[in-house]
């Protein structure tokens, strides 16, 4: 059992992992907790099941786009929602991080409807199906799918953050907003990009988490986004290195715990990693824990 | 008298009336006890962002506590609902106590995830410990509150129809203001708006940042368990998704929109978003359309109160100072010719 709970909680630890750096990326430029990115990550399957089954695109098109679709709404979101509130005391932005976090929830059922719909699984690739048996575990395609595009998408990041120019950028906005303005850094473009890429990765996430347990509803993307916050925020909140590590640690916790102590309590585990983690260390992994002074003048 | 308490006291004759009135329907009375119930609830929340400028997500947590509270005393021990009361406040403030304690060292963004972290545990806890709660099944039959004269050899009178608690629900929510207008006018009160305009600043005026938010918390969930175990009695059954996230943004939204910090405004606040909730539920079912969706409307209204009146509809000079800080006014420039 603990090996194939350890296939399970990888599996989902990278899903977490994905949408965690979304978290943290967007925190780590505007110091907000972008209550809306889980909704994203919903929209993301929406969006590909809209694709396959109302256009009849292949799996794999559909993917791409889903995940530009991602990259797009998150942009939608900055620059219709947060940026006007750029100014603005945190309160009023956390605010409004929720009010748009219950808008698209509530558009996505205006939509698409409330019930729970399944992904059209015939049109996935047949090599999702093969399955392997070992002795303690069993491993099927889709595994491998998620493994690989979860790592490719990593590797990416990180590559992209510390080769190019764009993640040098990012670097600068998230280590100083004004200093990076006075380098010629153009911050409102670089906050934006850096919406689309968390977008996309979070859209990518739903997607495949929508396929995997074939199960699509609006409200998917508060579960995960709470969970995904909590990974990033294990990992230490800014750190990007650190929320694929909290990712793929609060997936195997859970999927332990699931599995060995209580499953009716899965999401609490979450939920207590999280307050344990805020309370008791609350830099994480590799954060650096951000004092908020309240500017007197 | 000034023409503000002229208004209060009209107001108020207003409501004593209201259930006299030959429009007024059961259903009416059961909306207009709904908004007295939230507006207890947003004043009780008002403390922490309103008077200590902290966000609180997890109110829903200690209305459930509260609830529960009531609801499972009634159900196993018949418990007078006059007892209840104060018991319920006190667990209430049992439990902001032990929360806020350890959280509230926390800065803004964090003590806002935790709370919602409890008030999502909080929810798991109620349906997962059957044993305790009866879960998902919830808990049906809740007396209702009865007023018990027979130790003087009167009647045994239980609460029937809406006009009892109708009447009930003024005093509480009239007992509430009362408190908080005097903890306003109070050191506490001062304190605590000392720490929303400046926590280095009441830190050096020698407040104890950590004992004041406390106290705050405690007092505002204890209120927050008050108004549940109302809740509990008058609707007679409980279950635990009664409670989830969407009810402390509600009252969240009830306090922002009303203006933090303004005991008047949340109340404003409370009766204009329940009253909007009812009409859309109306005019949606009449179009046929999905009656959840009403919340696209809150999320929509909360959106557009923090980009254009972000201290809310009634602010107060505090607040909307606050709020204003680092918006800087552009003015526009005329482009004039230049050489070169």
């Amino acid at each position: 059992m603990f090996l194939q709970q350890l296939v399970n909680g990888l599996t989902i630890g990278g899903i977490y992992a994905l949408i965690a750096v979304g978290y943290t990326m967007v925190y780590g430029v505007i110091q907000l907790i972008n209550f809306a990115h889980g909704e994203i990550y919903m929209l993301g399957a929406f969006f590909a099941v809209t694709f396959i089954l109302g256009m009849g695109m292949p799996f794999y098109l559909a993917f791409l786009l889903a995940m530009a679709c991602g990259a797009i709404c998150g942009m939608l979101l900055d620059v219709i929602a947060y940026r006007p509130l750029r100014q603005s005391p945190r309160l009023a932005c956390l605010i409004t991080a929720i009010g748009m976090s219950i808008f698209l929830q509530n558009l996505a059922m205006l939509i698409w409807g409330s019930r729970p719909r399944p992904f059209p699984s015939d049109t996935l690739p047949a090599w999702f199906d093969k399955t392997w048996h070992f002795s303690q575990f069993s491993l099927t395609g889709f595994h491998l799918f998620i493994f690989a595009a979860t790592i490719i998408m990593m590797l990416g990041l990180n590559l992209t953050i510390k080769k190019t120019r764009f993640g040098k950028a990012m670097r600068a906005v998230a280590q100083n907003k004004t200093m990076a303005a006075l380098a010629g850094i153009n911050v409102n473009k670089v906050i934006t990009l850096t919406f689309a890429v968390a977008g996309s990765m979070g859209a990518a996430a739903g997607l495949m988490v929508g396929a995997f347990y074939n199960s699509l509803y609006p409200t998917m993307g508060y579960l995960a986004g709470v969970k995904a916050f909590a990974a990033a925020v294990l990992g230490g909140i800014g750190s990007v290195p650190g929320a694929m590590l909290g990712g793929i640690v609060l997936g195997v916790a859970e999927a332990m715990g699931a599995g060995y102590l209580s499953s009716l309590y899965r999401d609490g585990i979450s939920y207590g990693v999280m307050i344990i983690v805020i309370v008791f260390i609350p830099a994480g992994f590799f954060g650096v824990v951000i004092k908020e002074t309240k500017k007197s003048i | 008298m000034s023409n503000a308490t002229k208004l209060k006291i009209g107001l108020l004759i207003l409501a004593l009336v209201i259930p006299a009135l030959p429009f007024v329907s059961h259903y009416l009375l059961h909306v207009i006890i709904l908004i007295y119930l939230y507006m207890i609830l947003a004043l009780g929340l008002n403390i922490i962002p309103g008077f200590n400028g902290l966000l609180d997500l997890g109110y829903v947590g200690f209305y459930g506590i509260g609830a529960y509270t009531s609801g499972l005393l009634t159900f196993h021990f018949g418990l007078s609902y006059w007892l209840i009361i104060p018991l319920a406040f006190l667990n209430g403030a049992l439990w902001g106590v032990l929360l806020g304690a350890p959280t509230l060292r926390l800065t803004g963004d964090y003590f806002a995830i935790v709370t919602f972290g409890f008030s999502e545990l909080v929810v798991l806890f109620l349906t997962n410990e059957i044993w305790l709660t009866r879960g998902p099944l919830g808990l049906p039959g809740i007396a209702p509150p009865s007023v018990d004269l027979s130790w003087f050899g009167g009647p045994v009178w239980e609460f029937q129809g809406e006009l009892p608690y109708y009447y009930l629900a003024i005093v509480m929510v009239l007992a509430t203001v009362f408190v908080m207008h005097r903890i306003q006018n109070s050191r506490l009160g001062r304190a605590w708006f000392a720490i929303r305009d400046d926590e280095v600043a009441a830190v050096s005026c020698g407040i104890n940042l950590l004992v004041y938010k406390v106290i705050a918390f405690g007092i505002s969930a204890a209120f927050g368990a008050m108004g549940g175990s109302f809740f509990a009695r008058w609707v007679t059954f409980l279950s635990p998704d009664m409670f989830k996230f969407w009810e402390s943004f509600l009252v969240l939204c009830m306090v922002v929109l009303g203006g933090m910090g303004n005991i008047w405004g949340v109340m404003v606040g409370a009766a204009v978003l329940v009253s909007l909730s009812e009409v859309l539920r109306d005019v949606l079912s009449a179009l046929g359309m999905p009656v959840e969706i009403r919340f696209l409307a809150f999320g929509l209204i909360m959106v557009l109160m923090m980009r254009y009146r972000p201290a809310g509809l009634m602010p107060i000079p505090a607040v909307a100072a606050q709020m204003r800080v680092g918006k800087v006014k552009r003015k526009k420039v005329k482009r004039t010719a230049t050489a070169g």
